[in-house]
């Protein structure tokens, strides 16, 4: 598969913006308000904490590995900005601790796994769980304080028009755009695709995995900050949803669990898809509890479809019986 | 591919016990020392309170930890083969208040509640299999969405109806004692005995590990791979229907949340046994003697008296370290066995 | 279809059936036309789901809308949220844009709530929170948490135990402002009694089935304990003791399950030494908060204060007394056990402040026949705790201190 074409936003990415509009059109219709610049500001703001940590997630997917620890240093991320933004540190200041926070987690995790060679399922399970031990010891229950400035600059508009969560998205996926296109970025999906192949033909897999896991951690941060922006609080206890929906926004845009296939950018997606969902369920009328029957339905649907014409690429390509079938993972 | 062959049929008999023992030692090692770690925990619970009775403790830890005893079997399973189940909890609550609503306080509709419980259960089970063999949707994705969907599922049956109790019998079973031993713990024996034989002693569970150590080789071998599959993940659902059944007749009474604290254990106790997540390795014993460790680390941080922060890093960085151990334990191992 | 450009033509055929699908959907959209006169549309929403608390405040707060006169002129919905904050706060705005006038919601976390409860009120939405309180400044809070159930049932048990023991604490959920300001008030008061032994304590985050194993392990581990603290998960704590030391129960204070009031109210078991205190929040203060908020939307009622108090119940083992009707009537709190189940909460029905609800109603949601919406006596004001239901504010002085029970004088 030539550079250009790898690179280029995948199938199941393509499908996934399909997806988010046809879900955006229905909540938009039903709703008189969402193409309001207040409503489109909120759902952004909703969506960004989910997107910036899928992304960082999708990094680590794409080799291969697991990494469950994301919700642990998003709650330790959100106590720290809530202790700290407003005395000690101030906003930029908090906003650096928590990326080397988020990194350092990042790098136990990697050191773990690629060092010492654990599973990364097992070893993100016990980091996570340790994580969420330590936001309880900063902050036993929530509250806390988040500054004026992080909390309303990061959720509001710029000059009433775009909003803020706008241009940073905008900016995280220009900035895979680059990223993909580094050594570092190539080797990922090297990795990710044909491990063995890639150590053989020179790649340092090792370096390549640890660093994943870091860059994840340091997202992870970012998406723990910007939580605190929309929250304008702590809250030490990590949400296990969130943690599922993670994953539900790696796989729904396309990245496959199995790794060397995929990208930031159908996570971002997916990410916008699982936030209009919600959107459109209530805007739809669906009865309380089966908004949880059809969550898990459409998941499922926008996984099929999307993994439908993946398959059908696969087979046009090989032009044979598929026998490889793809390793179990996870 | 694995060092050792699995032997021929022209070799003789005591030659293939021989493989097979050989086989199956490295695998009883983390067995052993995760047992003896869990009775090391308890008899430091007596020393931390000296008044206490050794036996009650240890009977407590293993009552306790039926739940988690026959739920991780399912969870091993799927782990075998190199996937997952994460719809454990919701599947164990939903048999719980299934039985509950069934049964209404009487016996009378035990013989048909039961089943049909249980039916339901490895359904879902197997909902989770067809979805992961034939539409190819990744194990976390597939399990994790028929978990929300069927809370979802449970919550819409349930919201009307209030909570009714459980059959006496299921009670019965779950407190009563028969020569002085309370019955769950036959129930675990008995459980161990059959789970060990289906995954370590059947034709089935040999080939889930084949599957689960090499995916390519055992479909160009012609092994059912969709049948197995669904098969394991069917199994977990039946076993996480198990385990609500107990919960719903330990606690006298069910909620839909019962079964979420279960989740994670199970996951933590087939890793700490010695399985590997990406499926081929690790015996049943060894998820047994994990769930038992489990079990007995609850009750020493109870009596610690440590705050829930304190507890969860100290989980944490107990699992990381079962894992330390267990990896070092193979490098030893394949070195001393050259 | 020959003039389709191809990639039209490959379309996955799941999509094209959910355009269709879709389409049919809109077209059921239509709204309903507004009733004559007053109407008011109006939002439950439910963070946790799924255990019998939630599920009998929520299935109260329906029978209330469906009961004259606000079957007629209110438009009621309910939405579950579920735990994740973000979650709320979307659906929260979803309400808002749908042009909600009052909200009742459980919060799923006291403080990450107040921008888009900011956002409603600047929306002229009333936001009133049950059970579960906001810091937010124009919220309304409806609860117990004032009534310090932490302090005064841990003094209780305290006098009961003359002041000497081994107790076991059993704690809620970590990391919710309510657990951590019951925790604050209980181990204060028994702090100051140097004869009270703590010897284990976890938590049994409010699961009756959790508390049952834990107490089993604990009751392993030290055969002697005299008292068990919880908010909640008490009936299972309970159960555990009575199986594994049926001759010498405990002092215990608690929830208010049924079977849990049966207990501590039958003489045989007192004489084993069950001491039991019935005092924990309640979900009645879902469908009084609704009372409230409809009150004040309607106009006949204005708050002067932003913090309701639901009274706090109160049931200790000597006051326990049976019911025989389907109510809560003639003082008597609890029901016989074969008219409901033994997780059942009593204080689901008030027979005081919500006589329009009746065991039908508290389990299935549905109107008790005949009722209409009675007005409600002049409210309870709650204290102001920082950091639970207000930010700038002070407290009393003695807001961690027992105020219903006289606190016995240390043991020498």
């Amino acid at each position: 598969m030539s550079l250009a074409t790898r690179l280029r936003p995948a199938r199941g990415a393509a499908i996934a913006v399909l997806i988010y509009l046809v879900m955006y059109l229905v909540y938009a219709i039903s709703e008189a308000s969402a193409t309001s610049v207040f409503a489109i500001t909120n759902l952004l703001d909703n969506t960004i904490v989910l997107a910036i940590a899928a992304a960082g997630l999708t990094l680590v997917v794409l080799t291969g590995e697991f990494d469950l620890s994301g919700i642990g240093v998003i709650a330790i991320a959100n106590v720290v900005v809530a202790t700290t933004s407003v005395g000690i540190l101030g906003w930029f200041g908090a906003l650096v601790a928590v990326v080397l926070i988020g990194a350092a987690v990042g790098l136990i995790n990697g050191w773990l796994v690629v060092g010492l060679g654990l599973q990364s399922l097992a070893v993100t399970i016990g980091t996570m769980i340790a994580c969420e031990g330590v936001a309880l010891v900063i902050l036993a229950a929530p509250g806390g304080e988040v500054s004026d400035t992080v909390a309303n600059g990061l959720t509001g508009d710029i000059a009433d028009v775009v909003p803020v969560a706008a241009v940073i998205i905008v900016g995280v996926l220009m900035l895979w755009f680059v990223f993909a296109r580094t050594r570092l970025g190539i080797a990922i999906y090297a990795v990710g695709s044909d491990e063995n192949a890639a150590g053989l033909s020179g790649l340092n897999v090792r370096r390549t995995k640890l660093l994943t896991f870091v860059l994840a951690g340091a997202a992870y941060g970012c998406a723990g900050y910007l939580l605190s922006a929309q929250t304008g609080s702590g809250d030490p206890r990590a949400s296990n949803t969130f943690l599922l929906f993670m994953y539900a926004a790696v796989a729904i845009g396309g990245t496959s669990l199995a790794g060397g296939r995929g990208g930031v950018f159908g996570s971002v997606v997916g990410a916008g898809i699982l936030t209009v969902m919600q959107k459109m369920l209530f805007a739809l009328g669906a009865a309380s509890f089966y908004t949880s029957v059809f969550s898990g339905i459409i998941m499922l649907v926008a996984l099929f479809v999307g993994n439908l014409s993946v398959l059908r690429l696969r087979r046009r390509r090989r032009g044979g019986a598929e026998w490889q079938s793809a390793t179990p993972r996870p | 591919m694995a060092k050792r062959d699995a032997p021929t049929l022209s070799e003789s008999k005591p030659a293939r016990l021989r493989a097979h023992a050989a086989r199956a030692n490295p695998e009883l090692l983390p067995v052993a020392v995760v047992l003896a770690c869990a009775a090391l925990l308890i008899i430091a619970t007596k020393i931390l309170n000296p008044g206490s009775s050794l036996t009650q403790q240890l009977s407590a830890v293993l009552v306790t930890s039926i739940f988690l005893v026959v739920a991780s079997f399912g969870q091993g399973l799927t782990i075998l083969l190199g996937g997952i189940d994460l719809s454990i909890g919701v599947v164990a609550g939903l048999s719980a208040m299934m039985i509950s609503v069934l049964t209404n306080g009487q016996n009378a509709s035990l013989p048909w509640a039961v089943p049909a419980t249980l039916a339901f259960c490895a359904a879902i089970g197997m909902i989770n299999g067809l979805g992961i063999a034939l539409a190819k949707v990744p194990p976390f994705i597939m399990t994790l969405a028929s978990g929300i969907t069927f809370f979802g599922v449970g919550l819409g049956f349930t919201s009307g109806l209030a909570q009714r109790p459980v059959a006496p019998a299921l009670q019965a079973l779950m407190s009563g004692h028969w020569l002085g031993v309370p019955i769950p713990i036959y129930l675990i024996a008995g459980f161990v005995v059959i789970a060990a034989i289906f995954q370590n002693g059947t034709a089935e569970g040999r080939q889930l590990y084949a599957i689960g150590s090499g995916p390519r080789a055992a479909s160009v071998l012609g092994l059912p791979i969709s049948g197995l599959t669904i098969l394991a993940y069917a199994l977990s659902g039946l076993c996480a229907g198990v385990s609500g059944l107990l919960l719903a007749g330990y606690s006298s009474a069910a909620t839909l949340d019962i079964g979420d604290p279960l989740l994670l254990p199970t996951i933590a106790a087939v890793v700490i046994g010695g399985a590997r997540v990406v499926g081929g390795k690790g015996i049943y014993l060894g998820t047994f003697a994990g769930a038992i460790f489990l079990s007995a680390l609850e009750t020493v941080i109870t009596v610690l008296s440590l705050s829930q922060g304190l507890r969860n890093i100290i989980e944490g960085v107990i699992i990381v370290g079962a894992l330390l151990l267990q990896s070092e334990r193979w490098g030893a191992l394949r070195r001393w066995s050259n | 279809m020959n003039g389709l450009p191809r990639r039209l033509k490959t379309l996955p055929k799941p999509l094209l059936h959910c355009a269709g699908a879709l389409a049919l959907i809109l077209g059921g959209l239509a709204q309903p036309a507004s009733a004559q006169g007053e109407h008011y549309k109006v939002f439950l929403d439910l963070s946790y789901s799924g255990n019998v608390w939630q599920t009998a405040a929520a299935n109260g707060v329906k029978a209330l809308a469906g009961t004259p006169p606000y079957d007629k002129t209110v438009e009621f919905k309910t939405v579950i949220s579920g735990t994740d904050v973000q979650h709320q706060i979307s659906d929260l705005q979803s309400m808002i844009a749908a042009g909600a006038n009052a909200i009742l919601f459980y919060p799923v976390s006291g403080t990450g709530l107040n921008r888009v409860i900011e956002q409603g009120c600047k929306h002229n939405v009333l936001m009133f929170a049950y059970d579960s309180t906001v810091t937010a400044p124009c919220a309304y809070n409806v609860s117990s948490l004032s009534g310090r159930y932490g302090a005064n049932s841990a003094q209780w048990m305290v006098n009961e135990m003359g002041g000497k023991g081994e107790m076991v604490i059993n704690h809620g959920v970590a990391g919710t402002a309510l657990t951590d300001l019951m925790d604050r008030q209980a181990l204060g008061v028994f702090k100051r009694y140097p004869g009270i032994k703590i010897v284990g304590d976890f938590y049994g985050n409010w699961n009756d089935a959790t508390s049952q194993e834990n107490v089993a392990k604990v009751i392993a581990a030290h055969p002697n304990i005299d008292a068990i603290w919880t908010v909640d998960g008490t009936y299972g704590s309970l159960q555990a003791v009575q199986q594994h030391r049926p001759d010498r129960l405990v002092v215990i204070a608690g929830q208010s399950n049924n079977g849990y009031r049966l207990d501590i109210g039958d003489a045989a078991l007192q004489a084993k030494g069950l001491k039991g205190l019935s005092a924990s929040f309640g979900p009645a203060d879902g469908p009084y908060a609704f009372k409230v908020m409809m009150e004040v939307l309607t106009g006949q009622l204005k708050l002067t204060a932003h913090n309701v108090e639901y009274p706090l119940p109160w049931v200790p083992y000597n006051e326990v007394k049976l019911c025989t009707g389907l109510a809560f009537e003639n003082g008597c709190n609890v029901f016989p056990e074969s008219k409901v189940p033994a997780l059942f909460i009593d204080t689901a029905l008030n027979g005081d402040l919500l006589p329009e609800l009746n065991l039908t109603a508290v389990q299935n949601g549905t109107a008790m026949s005949g009722a209409t919406i009675k007005p409600l006596p002049a409210v309870t004001y709650a204290d102001d705790l920082p950091g639970v239901n207000c930010t700038d504010c002070k407290p009393p002085a003695d807001w961690l201190e027992p105020n219903r029970v006289k606190p016995i004088p240390v043991p020498n």
